[in-house]
């Protein structure tokens, strides 16, 4: 399998602008992402204070993102990453059912704005599961309540109902759940989750509902869950100036690592995560230090 | 070296170690699988201090049900057979090494 010298994750200004420096650097990239490039960047109506593009639509700089990279030899990887494990001296990073390795990591998948419930993140892995493909199994034969956020993660559902006792799913949109008949659909907002002694709890305004496991499906993966062992500042990643976060290999860029939102810092930190990840393996290549 | 554990050898060895890491684990667990080399490594650097032992939680439930394991993967810390902490999730070696010393 070919080792690549960086991974970048991301491909609005951050991960475009970190794959050019890289590029330039001579690194080998795997650039993940979407050829459409970065949906908020897309969505931007007009953008006045980038230099060189001046009053530009949120399309055309896509377009012209787009156009940079397909003039650098710069290809994109169309695939969502699911977890980066920290090996040791290399990456692993999960692409669906794939796997792919590098030596450093640069993050600039920009900021998730999921709102967790209350009891969730202390309950994760103590009867709360993000991963119903993951856990499923530890539940046969008993009761698992599913939160989820959008249609996506209706097949989730419907295969823990395949496993588990009973099933009931918790849509947190509009859409009519499309699920087999065995699993209870309850049209209530979960306000919170509890653990007692006979096993999980989701509170409601209406009523509380019983299970021993509650998986919490939402698209928008936490970059601590992205990357465990990843230190975080609430939604935001934890970096020093040269984007290094605290795990050694691993960079983080763009809005990210905090406000202000601008394309043109997310920019500027993608070429610093870039440099610094070049340098980091120069440096680990030379003196062969694997801790780093 | 991690060794392989069924329910039956648990008493003999994890519970009869003066520390052990027990690695609760599954075959259909990715984060299982990128763990367990971490763990190898930590065997040997720990090899005079610690034993460490592997469970497939599909092979040994009644292990799985008795320390609470639900989900996976899930190490579970064990002085002279005492339950004292659990580590669940994939974590890189560093971080691993220091939950073990703050546990010696």
């Amino acid at each position: 399998m070919e080792r690549y010298d960086i991974a970048i994750i991301g491909t609005g200004p951050a991960g475009v602008s970190a794959a050019l420096t890289a590029r330039n650097r001579n690194k080998s990239i795997l650039l993940l992402g979407s050829r459409e490039m970065s949906e908020k960047v897309v969505k931007a109506h007009e953008i006045r204070n980038y230099p060189g593009l001046p009053f530009v639509k949120g399309e055309e700089m896509a377009a012209a993102f787009r156009d940079q990279l397909d003039r650098m030899g710069i290809a994109v990887t169309e695939k969502r990453v699911g977890a980066v494990y920290a090996m040791g001296d290399y990456f692993a990073l999960q692409t669906g059912e794939e796997m792919q390795e590098a030596k450093t990591v640069i993050l600039a998948t920009g900021v998730v704005q999921a709102k967790t419930l209350p009891g969730e993140e202390a309950l994760l892995g103590r009867g709360v599961s993000y991963c119903a493909t993951c856990d499923a199994p530890l539940y046969r034969g008993r009761t698992a309540a599913v939160i989820g956020y959008s249609p996506r993660e209706e097949a989730e559902a419907a295969f823990l109902s395949e496993v588990c006792a009973k099933v009931m799913y918790f849509p947190m949109y509009r859409e009519e759940p499309d699920l087999p008949s065995g699993v209870e659909v309850i049209r209530e907002t979960p306000a919170e989750i509890l653990k007692g002694d006979a096993g999980m709890t989701v509170k409601t305004a209406e009523g509380t509902y019983s299970a021993d496991g509650v998986f919490v499906l939402r698209e928008a993966v936490a970059p601590a869950q992205l990357v465990p062992g990843l230190e975080t500042d609430g939604a935001h990643v934890a970096v020093n100036r040269r984007m290094e976060t605290n795990l050694p290999g691993v960079f983080a860029c763009g809005d990210l690592t905090g406000t202000p939102y601008q394309y043109v810092k997310a920019a500027g930190e993608g070429n610093v995560a870039a440099i610094s990840a070049a340098a980091y393996i120069d440096r680990t290549e030379k003196g062969g230090n694997k801790n780093g | 070296m991690v060794k392989k554990l069924n329910t039956q050898d648990f008493k003999d060895t994890a519970m009869t170690a003066p520390v052990a890491v027990v690695d609760f684990n599954a075959t259909w667990c990715g984060p299982c699988r990128m763990l367990a080399p971490v763990l190898e490594e930590l065997s040997d650097k720990y090899a005079e201090k610690v034993s460490f032992y592997s469970v497939d939680v599909d092979e040994s439930p009644a292990l799985a049900m008795q320390y609470r394991v639900s989900s996976v993967p899930c190490l579970v810390l064990l002085k002279d057979g005492k339950f004292i902490d659990q580590s669940i999730g994939f974590r890189p070696e560093g971080q691993l090494a220091a939950w073990i010393d703050g546990n010696l």
